[in-house]
């Protein structure tokens, strides 16, 4: 089976291919374009789809060309319908629409976060994992149970890249800047105490955000290496808990985050404490990808027709722990 | 005297042991070398602190836990009474839901004293001869703010939702229901409208 995957929840317009055989996928092209604000700045939605629709065609056509597939021969087209910026997902869902009706190919809307645990398992091998998604619009700790990814832990406000992006940018990079922070933290072992806040699985980075802030008038450099201290630290708690809790014996990390390397660092000795793999997604498919997409849309054709044109939404917030996993 | 270790914990080992001719556990909040180690002296100091200091406290509220013999701070250790029971996650699911109540009035009843857990979940209760003893007070605070109380419930909300999925129903009526028989019901409403704007806050809640 041949699928089309189509993410634009945020910064990334992306489309990839797949080639589905049994259980086994091949990835045979994986185009991105990602929009880059300007330094200090965030992704504005507006102008981040105006990058989309612009980069949208070209994305496609090369997608095509490195699979060295034509359209009318894809089995299945899938698309991101949510969770992310509503004007960025329309233009994933319309590229989607436009394909499917012209060609007559049936059509699958697609949780993004969904995608990033389906595709983590592909290629890592994972089985039945305790899952952490940590990215931009994500910081969850997840297992599936019943049909159902639960969640057993989350953020109670902002993300861990949301975190890491916002003390970046008032430094004045621009997002991402996870990697920023990471070269800038790897020149300090200077930690300065910063507010820890774990609520029993669950944490809370606000005031750990307003807190760092003021720290790096001082010492930027302390400022980035606490930061990563003290959030990593937190994360790495709950998974902790977490893992004593289900007792799985299996991690898996997941989203654009997993790229930090201190990070899996922490979490490797975690996972030696406690008996269990680690495993983390390739730093190439950490962040949003059209693979992550096209993927879980191959797994739902499995068990699934395609859905009819008018019900091809998109969502901004569509919670992962609603979706039914039927496959 | 340790003996034992029965549990890799998420923050700490259990071993059971031998203090002054009683069967105790001990509870060793060892170092994690993951963690920077100025971060991770203060936390593991200060859990161990609260943590023997609230498990005392609890006790003259009427709520069964177990006894603190001894604290060493310099290991991070508490030495406890052993409860030999069963912790309530890997009762049957009829045993879970008849817990629910009794785990909802020992709830009301810390909450009621100015006290959250922070670690609500159906492992950190065990029942041992029909008595429900409460444990594992690391996270806990003396509180009265009805925010903290909140996120005491949404814990355990999320705890039965995600490991108890098929029962979340039962259970979590049955909690309320020996909540409010503690708490009485305007402050039982009012913790739970909390609870729904705590999960408002959550990402990607559903939004009208």
């Amino acid at each position: 089976m041949l699928g089309l995957g189509i993410e634009s929840t945020a910064h990334t317009f992306s489309c990839a291919i797949i080639e589905k055989k049994g259980k086994k996928g091949k990835i045979l092209s994986d185009i991105r374009k990602i929009f880059r604000p300007e330094a200090g700045q965030g992704i504005h939605p507006r102008e981040a789809s105006r990058h989309h629709i612009e980069h949208s065609p070209i994305v496609l056509s090369e997608c095509l060309k490195e699979a060295d597939v034509s359209i009318a021969d894809l089995d299945i087209i899938s698309y991101a319908a949510g969770p992310g910026l509503g004007p960025c997902l329309r233009v994933g869902a319309v590229v989607a629409r436009s394909l499917s009706s012209f060609y007559k190919i049936p059509i699958y809307p697609v949780n993004h976060a969904i995608g990033h645990i389906e595709l983590g398992k592909l290629l890592t091998g994972a089985r039945d994992p305790l899952v952490l998604l940590v990215s931009g619009g994500h910081t969850m700790l997840l297992s599936f149970l019943d049909k159902q990814w639960r969640v057993f832990g989350e953020t109670l406000d902002i993300t861990l890249g949301q975190l890491l992006d916002q003390f970046g940018r008032s430094l004045g990079f621009a997002s991402p800047c996870g990697k920023n922070i990471e070269e800038l933290a790897s020149t300090s072992s200077n930690y300065v105490s910063l507010p820890y806040s774990v609520k029993g699985n669950d944490v809370s980075f606000s005031g750990l955000l307003s807190a760092t802030k003021s720290v790096s008038q001082k010492s930027k450099i302390d400022a980035c290496y606490s930061l990563q201290e003290t959030a990593f630290a937190m994360i790495s708690e709950t998974v902790e808990r977490a893992l004593s809790f289900t007792s799985k014996k299996e991690l898996m990390i997941v989203g654009g985050v997993a790229a930090n390397k201190r990070l899996s660092a922490m979490l490797k000795d975690v996972c030696k404490r406690h008996g269990c793999k680690f495993f983390v997604v390739p730093l190439q498919y950490a962040g949003d990808c059209g693979s992550q997409i096209c993927w879980t849309g191959l797994l739902e054709s499995q068990v699934k027709e395609g859905v009819l044109l008018k019900d091809t939404f998109v969502t901004q917030s569509w919670r992962l722990d609603s979706v039914k996993v039927d496959y | 005297m340790l003996v034992k270790l029965i549990k890799k914990g998420a923050e700490a080992d259990i071993y059971t042991g031998v203090w002054k001719n009683y069967k105790s556990i001990f509870k060793i909040r060892k170092i994690k070398n993951y963690r920077n180690a100025s971060l991770d002296s203060k936390i593991r100091k200060q859990r161990t602190i609260k943590e023997s200091q609230i498990l005392s406290q609890v006790k003259s509220f009427g709520i069964p836990s177990p006894l603190v013999y001894f604290v060493d701070l310099e290991k991070t250790m508490i030495v406890m009474q052993e409860i030999p029971g069963k912790p309530v996650h890997d009762l049957s699911e009829l045993k879970i839901i008849q817990s629910s109540k009794e785990i909802g009035k020992l709830v009301g009843l810390l909450h009621k004293n100015g006290v959250m857990h922070g670690d609500l979940t159906t492992s950190n209760f065990i029942l041992f001869k029909n008595i429900i003893y409460m444990i594992d007070f690391g996270l806990s605070q003396n509180t009265i703010k009805p925010e903290d109380h909140a996120v005491d419930l949404r814990l355990i909300k999320e705890i039965l939702n995600s490991a108890h999925a098929k029962i979340m129903q039962s259970c979590w009526k049955n909690f309320l229901a020996g909540y409010k028989s503690v708490v009485g019901i305007t402050y039982q409403t009012k913790i739970v409208k909390l609870v729904s704007d705590i999960e408002s806050r959550g990402r990607y809640a559903e939004v009208v």
